[in-house]
């Protein structure tokens, strides 16, 4: 029988290196394939934990930018679509037999609902801007490591990794540092992270890892890529750029649309007289 | 199983985990991507205006539609004929080439075009000795059919309101103006429009030029340019006048009989006519001035600004004026008028300008230049 050892499926703590393989001439050609997979394995699995990190951190800035911009300017376009939606309804009522006035009306009213439908609920506090703690990108690039879900091949393993990735994603885009670092207690406790059979069958599981986590990282290059090419990043870009020449665009924005509401609400006051 | 293969099962859960990872804000998201657009659009721009570069010219005429698009005659690369060539003015791409048979000094002229009112079908004047009309089925992509037959290549051509009417106006020795019932959409074996009114010299014209200020006035040389109400009920149509200091004279149709309603004398060559949204009211240009007319009241009044080419609203009292001559520059401008107060509420400097039109909705306004640059007025409020 095998013997039963405790391996965890991240790399061990000191990892061979290159050099340490070559100064072992007593393994077997399987067990000197094996350190240098792990060997491998450490380096893109620290590579994933890292990108894992910048397109989570990626994805929580422009949330939160999003969520900021909705509701500064979002919820402002709502109002002034409502608004023009009232005058284009008044003006079709004004003209029964005006088609194109009816058809105006409808359209505005439309877009108005649509906006307000994308702008979302008001709320009393506006959001701030997501900005991740070096100690929050340190627990969360531990988390990446330890249970990311491309680290394993056990299908009950992953199906835990799964859940726990999810909880960790979201705890960190709301900036929790205790969740985070409960999940990675969560999974350092559960019988999933124990396992092991040899060489041979580990040679076999180290390779999948690595392939997974290969994968995985083409899938988070598109995914950045994506948000990069966005229309919300490259707003977000445009008001970076604006802010380092002091210039608040989200500001500036505000006072234009709030000017335009001014507006549509005197020539609806007009319209009624 | 090899080494490095995942199963169907793996791939489907390491699939949900993203979703999983990535719902919330991927919801957001799309729910908000018209609000990010509008901002990115918004921050584009400091002024109502955009321009945009649509076809290289120089071209002698082009005509916007209702829903965004340019028709013009280009001359192909390869062979160099001319061909009708349409553009969509918002995502500057040509999105219709329609090879047709042109006198190569037809490219040269004034091609009178028009539009649909709801954009699928084109009318065009072509020929320069024995001219007709072309009638063009945009969604078919095809030259559904001509007809009429003119000495003269026509000066204008209008569709009215409901698009089952267009009327053509010509000048010369042959002068008409006709009305015709449109065969729209097209029915094979049968003609795609039908002559129902024509009209040659008017007989009120001899009334009209024998009385007061019109014996300056020198003959009739035709009609220029043409303008169905919103209601249909009236045609409005500029009846030129040959000589250098003459006027022409607007004659306000029965729009099913062309039997005149009344006439009112012009200032100079009348360049452009458009009716109010209402139907109560006609502004004109003429001698790069810009006039009033309210036909019922026979009331005429000079603007207090300049214009060549109007458009009125479809619903609001907002007309787009275009002129060659901005005061105290050598630029042009495009502006609009708020017409109950008479004043200028928005303008852009603007040069060479063929062709105005406002959006069906109302919500843009499009203007084309001999070179190809249009000019979209997209305000909040309108």
């Amino acid at each position: 029988m095998a013997r039963k050892t405790i391996e965890t499926d991240a790399a061990p703590s000191s990892p061979p290196t290159p050099a340490k393989v070559a100064a072992q001439p007593s393994l077997k050609p399987e067990e000197m394939e094996l350190l240098r997979k792990r060997d491998e394995q450490k380096a893109v699995e620290n590579e994933l934990a890292e990108r894992e990190l910048r397109v989570t951190n990626l994805r929580a800035e422009l949330g939160a930018f999003e969520r900021q911009y909705l509701h500064l300017v979002g919820l402002r376009y709502a109002e002034l679509d409502e608004y023009k939606a009232q005058l284009a309804e008044r003006l079709a009522a004004e003209q029964p037999d005006n088609a194109r006035a009816q058809q105006a009306a409808r359209e505005a009213r439309a877009r108005a609902n649509e906006t307000k439908a994308g702008a979302g609920e008001k709320s009393d506090h506006t959001p701030h801007a997501f900005k991740a703690s070096p100690e929050m990108k340190r627990i969360y690039r531990d988390v990446a490591k330890r249970i990311h879900p491309d680290l394993t091949s056990n299908r009950e393993d992953r199906a835990t990794r799964q859940q726990l990735m999810a909880r960790a994603n979201e705890a960190y885009e709301r900036g929790d540092e205790t969740a985070l670092t409960n999940i990675l207690t969560e999974y350092e406790s559960s019988p999933e992270a124990f396992h092991g059979e040899g060489p041979a069958a580990e040679l076999v599981r180290v390779i999948r890892r690595i392939s997974q986590v290969r994968g995985r990282l083409a899938e988070i290059e598109a995914e950045s890529q994506a948000m990069l090419r966005s229309d919300l990043y490259q707003l977000r870009l445009r008001v970076d750029e604006a802010a380092q020449d002091g210039r608040d665009v989200l500001k500036e924005m505000v006072r234009k649309t709030d000017e335009q509401i001014a507006e549509a609400k005197r020539r609806l006051a007009e319209n009624r007289r | 199983m090899g080494a490095s293969s995942i199963t169907p099962d793996q791939m489907r859960e390491q699939r949900s985990s993203r979703e999983l990872a990535r719902k919330g804000s991927q919801a957001l998201a799309v729910r908000s991507a018209a609000l990010i657009r509008r901002g990115l659009r918004d921050l584009a721009r400091d002024s109502n205006w955009l321009v945009r570069k649509v076809f290289h010219g120089p071209v002698s005429h082009a005509a916007l539609s209702p829903d965004g698009q340019v028709c013009t005659l280009l001359p192909q690369i390869r062979t160099g004929a001319h061909s009708l060539t349409l553009f969509d003015i918002d995502r500057c791409v040509a999105t219709l080439t329609l090879g047709t048979a042109t006198d190569p000094d037809e490219a040269e002229l004034p091609t009178p075009f028009a539009w649909s009112p709801d954009g699928r079908y084109l009318l065009r004047a072509r020929g320069t000795r024995a001219s007709e009309l072309q009638l063009f089925d945009l969604h078919a992509k095809v030259l559904a059919g001509a007809f009429g037959d003119f000495a003269h290549l026509p000066s204008d051509v209008a569709w009215s309101a409901s698009g089952k009417f267009a009327a053509s106006a010509s000048r010369g020795w042959s002068a008409s103006l006709d009305l015709w019932q449109m065969q729209t959409p097209p029915v094979p074996g049968r003609a795609v429009a039908t002559r129902v009114q024509l009209l040659r010299t008017p007989e009120w014209l001899d009334l009209q030029s024998t009385d007061g200020e019109s014996n300056e006035a020198g003959a009739f040389s035709g009609y220029g340019h043409l303008a169905f109400s919103p209601n249909e009920q009236f045609l409005a149509v500029s009846v030129e006048i040959g000589g250098e200091w003459a006027d022409d004279l607007i004659g306000f149709l029965d729009a099913a009989t062309l039997e005149k309603k009344s006439v009112f004398e012009a200032q100079g060559r009348v360049t452009d006519l458009a009716w109010s949204n209402d139907g109560q009211r006609l502004v004109y240009c003429s001698a790069g001035q810009a006039y009033g007319i309210d036909p019922l009241s026979a009331e005429c009044t000079s603007l207090p600004f300049g214009g060549e080419q109007c458009a009125w609203h479809p619903h609001l009292p907002v007309c787009l004026f275009y002129s060659s001559l901005l005061k105290s520059s050598a630029k042009g401008r495009l502006f609009l008028a708020d017409m109950n107060r008479i004043t200028v509420f928005d303008e852009y400097p603007a040069d060479g300008v063929l062709d105005l039109r406002w959006s069906a909705d109302g919500s843009k306004a499009y203007a084309i230049t001999n070179d190809g640059l249009a000019y979209i007025y997209e305000p909040e409020l309108l």
